[in-house]
Parts: structure tokens; sequence; C-alpha cells
């Protein structure tokens, strides 16, 4: 069977390249294709045979033939990551939801989160089924649903996007230390491995229990753990990069240790923290998730998607009042995995090794 | 005739691009011979070898030609199955690099025995016993206990031995040596290629070297093929080649190697480097760096003509309607130059350096006891293998490794352990560095403008104009233009890179250079335009060079004195015809006699010497560093003296 499959693979790209090559074989016989450039004739072709014979004159400013390769890191970067189709699409799909996100709250008819609706005889309108006024129905204390998963969204990727941030801040400036300087890499290994066995769970818990239930006390318990991975990650990358022989010919050019870092490393580090940013927004979203599941998480005064989904699930044993589950959980889907797949086809993209193809 | 190839034309899909690497190339590989291929990187040689085993990478494509093996048509093989029948039975290759064509977590017997049960098709005992008696083949001692080690435990020459000894024991009729020595030292490589050589005879092989290196061509070659950009522009015997070259491109390659060159004169350099493989070239594909180019050159390629029976080159310059050009004549030029003279004072004084890394039980002294002296506009080689600690003995002057003991004086002062920060900015003005690979030695992510400005800058705060003054004269100090400046590494050639880094060094105005094996890295027609650089930036401005190599053919064109380091220690130091006319230490003896010398010939009469540590006697004195005749030291004891000091047999 495996062999097989390797004769129907090798077939299908040699298919696949037989087009190409013909694709790009027309595209030059046409003259469209303006990367392939010649070598001059200078003129020569025209003269008689005889004079073909001469001696040509020999220039030598035309030795070295010019821009010896066109390739510009970023804009292959971008033209990989555009083939990458379903890269794309979640690309759309978070772009759309963010916007429209934003644009929520704006539109007209629009209720507020934490209001709690009362009928004309002032009792309020618990578990209304979705309908034309509540679209997602309402909660079981009469606050409307729509409202409150977007003001949820809008709840979590605020923490989402400000723990990417710190986490890469504190794990940018710590893993550059970590790796560039010598003499702290045993410290900082050490300290690692102590916090790294610390299951961030716990610490996450014990945060969340000792501090008072806020934004700011779970945006500041996420952050906690998760720069460890990000410094593990830029640390590995710098001890990589460190010892080119550029960063040397920087040393020996007097070039002080703080410009080498911003001029010759970070550099390179970009499409790394960006992806370990685009990857520590879902998780952030999702612990938060957590922690409100555990019940030590944001107060229901604070709309967020961990919320929203612990009240669901209270109703999910209900089929008819089930929709107050679905709702926030669908949404939480679609920000975490296209932060993911579009994050990891980012990576792919980034990776100077699959540029050549 | 084994093998015969015909019209083969290969592309390679690049971003898109279609980039043709091989084309029309025709050869015919006859039984038992040593053909070599030459040519610089990019020319298209391994891609050739590759084709022959059927290993072109997933985007390279054979668009039309032939390769003829028994009546095989190998081209149109598309199957691994087709080719696992010739891989390692009939066709078999040895790689460049033998610390990366082992499997490090497998004994080199079970990686050996592999290739004998599947070839061979023996099995347990027989099997085993095939396998030592083909390790002990390839000149392996003790192979019944080697047979039992991991590639770690093999030095770089003796894993080079395994990957031939697997190599053989598939029984190839035909062996690719693809760079077999590149990545190993001079002595060593000899006996390698004085293997290959022995095993050629024992299993009646053909063999196809593919090699940059014209030494070891000359060393090996019945029939040599001259690649350039993707097509062989001359095929001849080896003698054919050396001494009755007919394409600009093989006089130019064989010229611009140093040991044709007379001392404080330009080496012969073409300008320029090989054409982009994606340009779609008319006419002849070196024309525009060929000073002897005809104008029909530029419009159509020149047909294979034959010069003789066994020497055909594809130039106009054959054709009966060209004018006649008289080939460059080869002269041994290399004879004693008096040695220049120089100031009294010393630049640089290096005493009793010990730099060693690791601690206590780890500790290991990269350079010992080392001491010498080099004076203003002088140029000091310093030769040794791999490991010799050549480069962190420059790395120590440029003030990175923090020296263990002794001290280094520049201009009276020491430089060496704690000095002020003044004291600090003025030395890295003055001793400046250049590196051995322009890929990795220039930051892809700045441009040129930034590379070569940086040191300017790290002095202080200077205005947007004077810094575009200095970076346009720096450029145009290296032969490069000013409008360079704006754009970024990747653009350049390797040659261009390296001269972007000369350029970064220069534009401080330095007095002292470290070039830390400079042209190791680079084509062999860009070697010449780098060291003629260097010598000129040495005539105009005085500089003193700290030249670190370890090829000697190269260092004996531009050094003035050489040092050879063994393992840290610096085993003797004289004037360089001294030490080429009488050199002392056994170790010298071996570097020199290694030498490889672009002469068929001369390399057949060469004896290698070889070296090995315990030949000395040591028991009653031990050695010391000593002047044994006037500015010619040698680390000796009163024993070796004596004997050093007979008259030179």
């Amino acid at each position: 069977m495996g062999k097989d499959k390797i004769k129907q693979v090798s077939e299908r790209l040699n298919e696949r390249e037989k087009a190409f090559n013909n694709k790009a074989f027309n595209k030059r016989a046409s003259g469209g294709d303006p990367a392939q450039q010649k070598t001059s004739t200078r003129g020569y072709e025209t003269l008689s045979e005889s004079e073909q014979f001469e001696q040509a004159e020999y220039r030598p400013e035309l030795t070295e033939p010019l821009s010896f390769v066109s390739y510009s890191y970023w804009r292959s970067s971008l033209r990989i990551f555009s083939k990458n189709k379903t890269g794309m699409f979640f690309l759309a799909l978070i772009t759309l939801t963010l916007l429209f996100t934003f644009i929520q709250p704006y539109l007209p008819n629009q209720k507020n989160p934490t209001l709690i609706h009362n009928d004309a005889n002032g009792i309020q309108i618990r578990n209304q089924v979705p309908n034309d006024e509540f679209i997602f129905g309402t909660n079981a204390i009469g606050q409307d649903l729509w409202s409150r998963t977007w003001s949820g969204t809008r709840t979590s990727l605020f923490i989402g996007f400000v723990v990417a941030f710190v986490e890469a801040a504190v794990g940018v400036v710590m893993g550059v230390l970590w790796g560039y300087l010598r003499r702290l890499d045993f410290i900082f290994t050490e300290l690692y491995n102590v916090f790294d066995n610390i299951p961030s769970t716990l610490i996450l818990i014990l945060i969340s229990y000792v501090m008072h239930p806020s934004l700011q006390t779970i945006i500041f318990a996420l952050c906690l753990t998760g720069w460890l991975t990000t410094a593990r990650y830029i640390r590995n990358q710098v001890i990589i990069i460190r010892d080119r022989d550029y960063n040397l010919a920087s040393r020996c050019l007097g070039t002080p240790a703080y410009l080498i870092i911003a001029r010759n490393l970070l550099p390179y580090l970009v499409s790394i923290i960006t992806m370990r940013m685009a990857m520590a927004i879902p998780s952030a979203i999702s612990s938060e998730v957590f922690v409100t599941y555990i019940g030590l998480g944001l107060p229901l005064a604070i709309p967020s998607l961990g919320n929203l989904i612990v009240s669901g699930i209270d109703k999910m044993m209900e089929p008819t009042l089930r929709y107050q589950l679905i709702f926030p959980t669908v949404v939480l889907c679609i920000v975490t995995i296209s932060f993911y797949i579009t994050g990891n086809a980012f990576a792919d993209a980034s990776d100077p090794k699959n540029h050549a193809a | 005739m084994v093998l015969s190839v015909k019209g083969l034309n290969v592309s390679f899909n690049l971003r898109g691009e279609n980039i043709r690497v091989l084309r029309d190339v025709d050869i015919d590989v006859r039984r038992g011979e040593t053909l070599a291929i030459v040519g610089e990187s990019g020319s298209g040689k391994s891609v050739f070898c590759k084709c022959l085993m059927g290993l072109l990478d997933l985007n390279g494509i054979i668009d039309s030609g032939e390769i003829i093996y028994n009546n095989d048509n190998l081209a149109a093989f598309n199957t691994e199955r087709d080719w696992r029948k010739i891989r390692g039975r009939e066709i078999a290759m040895v790689m460049q690099d033998p610390m990366t064509s082992l499997n490090p977590l497998l004994t080199i017997g079970k990686q050996l025995l592999e290739a004998i049960e599947l070839h061979q098709g023996l099995r347990g005992p027989a099997a085993r016993d095939a396998a030592i008696d083909c390790l002990a083949d390839v000149g392996i001692p003790q192979p019944d206990k080697r047979f039992k080690q991991y590639p770690h435990e093999f030095s770089g020459g003796m894993r080079q031995r395994v990957v031939i000894a697997i190599a053989i024991a598939c029984r190839p009729k035909i062996l690719i040596c693809d760079e077999p020595t590149t990545a190993i030292d001079v002595t060593i490589q000899a006996q390698i290629l004085e293997l290959i050589k022995n095993l050629q005879k024992k299993y009646d092989l053909t063999t196809v070297y593919v090699t940059h290196d014209l030494g070891v061509v000359a060393n090996v070659a019945d029939r040599v093929a001259v690649m350039y950009a993707g097509e062989f522009v001359e095929i001849g015997e080896a003698n054919d080649i050396f001494y009755n070259a007919r394409h600009p491109y093989t006089w130019a390659l064989l010229l611009s190697m140093p040991q044709w060159a007379k001392k404080g004169e330009d080496l012969y350099s073409i300008e320029g480097s090989p054409p982009s493989l994606a340009m779609h070239i008319s006419g002849d594909a070196f024309a525009p760096r060929n000073s002897h180019a005809l104008k029909i050159d530029f419009v159509e390629r020149p047909p294979m003509i034959s010069v003789s029976e066994t020497h055909k080159a594809r130039t106009w310059l054959l054709d009966p309607r060209a004018p006649k050009i008289d080939p460059p004549t080869l002269v041994h030029a290399n004879q004693a130059t008096p040695a220049k003279s120089f100031a009294t004072t010393p630049l640089l004084q290096v005493r009793d350096l010990t730099v060693s890394f690791g601690k206590g039980k780890k500790r290991l002294d990269a350079v010992k006891n080392v001491s010498f002296d080099v004076y203003k506009g002088e140029t000091f080689g310093v030769v040794g293998e791999s490991g010799s600690g050549k480069t962190t003995l420059g790395r120590a002057i440029l003030r990175i490794y923090e020296p263990s003991a002794g001290e280094i004086i520049y201009k009276g002062k020491r430089i060496s352990g704690r000095i002020s920060k003044e004291e600090d900015t003025r030395l890295t003005k003055q001793i400046q560095m250049i590196f051995q690979d322009p890929m990795s030695s220039l930051n892809e992510r700045a441009k040129v403008e930034g590379i070569v400005a940086e040191g300017l800058l790290n002095l202080g705060r200077i205005d947007k104009k004077t810094k575009n003054e200095s970076v346009n004269r720096s450029l145009n100090e290296v032969g490069l233009r000013p409008e360079f400046a704006d754009r970024f590494p990747h653009e350049f050639s390797g040659g261009q890179r390296q001269r972007i880094g000369i350029a970064r060094a220069m534009i401080m105005s330095p007095e002292f250079i470290v070039a830390d094996e400079p042209i190791s890295a680079l084509d062999v027609s860009i070697r010449a335009q780098v060291l003629n650089l260097m010598s000129g930036l040495q005539r105009e401005k005085g500089l003193s060079y700290l030249f670190i190599s370890h090829d000697l053919s190269v260092m004996r064109y531009i050094c003035d004195r050489i040092a050879a380091l063994y393992r840290g220690v610096m085993v003797e130091l004289a004037d360089t015809e001294t030490l080429f006319a009488r050199p002392m230490h056994p170790y010298t003896r071996s570097l020199l006699s290694a030498v490889p010398l672009p002469d068929p010939n001369a390399e057949k009469e060469k004896r290698i010497i070889e070296y090995n540590p315990d030949m000395h006697d040591y028991s009653e004195q031990l050695p010391s560093w000593r002047e044994i005749e006037a500015k010619h030291y040698v680390f000796c004891n009163d024993l070796e003296e004596k004997r050093f000091l007979l008259p030179y047999e």
C-alpha cells in the first residue's frame, strides 16, 4: 500500500511540475515574465560575420551581474502565507469577527449588556428563546444575550491581547538576557527549571483565589505564568544566532551589546515573536474560561466568554435553553481556532526554509 | 566506456522562476579512468553528480538528454525501484562532509553491515568478517575494535575513510567523490586521495571527482572537465588542461593560483562573478568577464571545437575565422624573493600567551605559551590545521577572548586584561578583523550602508553627510560602487560580500588587521580579486596583517613571515622563503610536503611526510622556543636543535 501511495504522490508531483513548466515557458515565450532577464548582446548580432570575429571591447564594469537575487524576506513570507488557503480563510474570519465586535455597540437598536429587561408587568424577561427583539434570546435574569455575547468577546479579546503583549514584552526581554549573557545562563536555567515544574494551573488558581476577582487579577495571573515559555523560546533562538560571525564583527567594531541585540538579533526574532503572540491570545482566552469555570473568574457584572459559557452550562440539560451555551461557545471557537490556525500558517510562511518553493 | 551523458539539460524551480542549471552537457566516462569535474560554486557540478545517482532535489527536473549506463537510460528512470538497482551497487558516492554522512546513533560496524548485507548478500559472522576486512582495506587500524565504535570516536579523516568503506562495500563500478577532501586538513587530504587511488586499482573502479581544488585535480585526474555556468567549457586529458588549456576561463582558473604569482606583484585575476543562473544566457556565459572575448561570443553560443583527439573546448577562439591569441604562459614565478625589511620596533608583541577554555579537568589550552612580534607593514602568517588554535589566537588579539596567561602589547602598551575606556575605543579603531565566510559575516537585515558605517557610528555622533562620504570612500576603496549603499547583502555575490566586509573594517582606518581565513570560503576566481585588494590596501596604507590560514600556497604568496601552530603550540617561525627552503620542525615539514600544486607532473612526484607527535624524544630535556638561526625560531630541545642544524638533505 505504501509503495502505491509513494507512486501516486510522485506522479502527482511530476504532473504539477510539468504544468508549472508549461506555464513558465508560455509566460516567457509571450515575454510576460520580467524576472527572466537576458544577457546583453551589446547589439553585436547585427554585425557581419567577419566583424563578429573581431575582438570585443572588454568592459570591467559589466562583469558583475547586478542584483544577484531579488529576494525580500517579508515579501516572500507574505507570498507563502497568501498561498495557504486555510490560513487566509481564518485570517479573514478573525478580521471580520474583530471588526464586528468593536462596531456592534454603535449599531442601531443595541441593548445594554448588563441591563435586566422587564416586561410590561415589571417581571423579568427570563430565558426568552431567540426572537426578533432578542437575537440570541435572554438569560436567566433577563439580560440580552446578543449584546452580552459581543461584550464578552470584547472582554476576552482584551484579556487575550493584553496578556499576549505582556508575555511577549517580558518574554523577549528575559529571553534575550538569558540567551545573550553567558554568565546568567546557569542561574536563569535553574530558575526556569524550578518555575516550570510548578503547574501553571496551580499558580492561576492560587492567585485568582488570593486576590479579589477582577479583570486585573485574571490578567496578572495569566501573565505571571505565560512569559516563561516565550522566554525559553527566545533564549534558544538567541543562542543559535548569537555566535554568527556578523555579531562578532559588531563586537570588533565596538558596538555596545544593546545595539547588537537591537540590530543584529531582534530583526531575526520578529517572526517568532509575532507567532508566539498569535498563539498566546487564544490560550489566554481559553484560560479565562477555565478559571471562570472553576468559579474563580470574573464577576457576572463584567460579561466575558468565560462567565457566559459557565451560565450556559447550567441550562445545558434543558433542550429549549441550550442556546445559552451554544452561542458563546461558537464565538469562542471561532476566535481561538482562527487565531491558532492563522498563527501556525504565519509561522510556516515566515520560516525562510519554506521560501524556496 | 562505462557511462555516457548526451545533451543533458536540467532545470530547477526556484520561487516560481525556472532556472536552467545544466545546459547540453555531453561527456563520456571511460572504464577505469579518473575524471575530475572542476567548477566554482553554482557551476552545476554537484547537480550533475546528483543526476547520475537519481538524487535531484524535488524541484529539479531533467528537461532532455540521456544518461546511458549498461544500455539503460538513467535519465528516463522515475521510480525509486529503478534507481535502487543503480545506486550503491553500480554507482556509489562519497560526500563532502564526513561529519554529516554517517548516522551518529549507530556504530560504524552496523552502518557498514547494512551495505554489505544488502549488496554482497552475506549474513552473520561472514558479513562481519567482510566488514572488518573492508575497514582494514581503507586503512583503519585495529578494525575489529573500531568496528564497535560510534562515528564521534573517529577523527575527520578516519570518518571519511569509513564513508569510503561503506561506498566500496557495495562493490560499485563507478565511485563519485563530491569534494571528498574539502572538509579535511591538508595533511590528511593527501592520504585520502592516495587511499582512493589504491582502491581504484584494487577494485577496478572508475572514479569521478567533483572539486574546485586544482591541486586535487592535478594529483588524481586522468581527464579533466571544466564547468562554468552549467556547461562544460573544456574537456581534455590532465596534461591538455594544465599545460595546453584553450578556454579563457581555464586560463583564468590556472593563472589565478597564487603558486604562479611573483610576490609583491598582483595576482592574475578575472573581474566579476559568474552569471546568475536565472538569467537567460545568449552567447558565451563567460564573455562579459573575458578580456579575450570576440564580438560573436556575446551573440552566439560557441560550439565544442576539437583541439586534438582527447581535447576539446567551447570557445570561438578555436574557430579558424578567429584572430590568433597566444595562451598566457604559466611559469613558476615563486622564486625566492628577498625578504622585505621592516621597522625595528614591533607594532604588536605577543608574550607567552595562553588562552584556555573550561575549568579544572575540562580545561583546554587552545593556545599555549605563544610569543611573537609583528612589525609595521608586515603580513604575518599563522598556519595550522583545524583545532590548532589559530582562530583563538586571532580573537585573543582582538580582545574577544581573555588570555589566561601572558600578555599582548600593542605599540608598547599592554592591551590584554583590564584597560581604560578611551584605550578600548582607540584599539577598536586601530585593530580590525576580516572574516572567513562572507555569507555569515554580514547582517542580512541591514543595508550595506548600515553595515559599513556601523563602526563609525560607534565612535561618536556624526552628521549624515560625513557619514555618507565616509561610506562612499570606503566602498570605493574596495572597488564597489557607491550606489550599492542602499542595497541589502543578499543582492551581492560572495566576492562582493567579502569586499563589503573589508570596507566595514577599512572605514575605521585601522593599522592592524586580523584576517581569519579571508579567502577560504571564496571561489577560486574570486580569491585572486580579494588577495589583490588586500595587498593593494597594504601598500597604500601601510597596514599590517595577521593572516590566518591553512593554505600554505596562498601564504607563500602573501606572507612575509609564517608561524606554524600545532595543537596550540607554536612550533616554528621564520621568513616565508626560509621556511619553504629549510623547514626544521617535523610538523612544518609535513605541512609543506602536503601543499597541493596545480601541476600534474609535480603532484605525481610529491612525497608526503607524515607527522606523529610521538616521534619527538623529549625524555632527556623538554622542548623550548629557541632561535636556532637568525630569525628562525623552532620549538625543540638541544638534541633536536643539533639535528635540525645539520646540512639539509
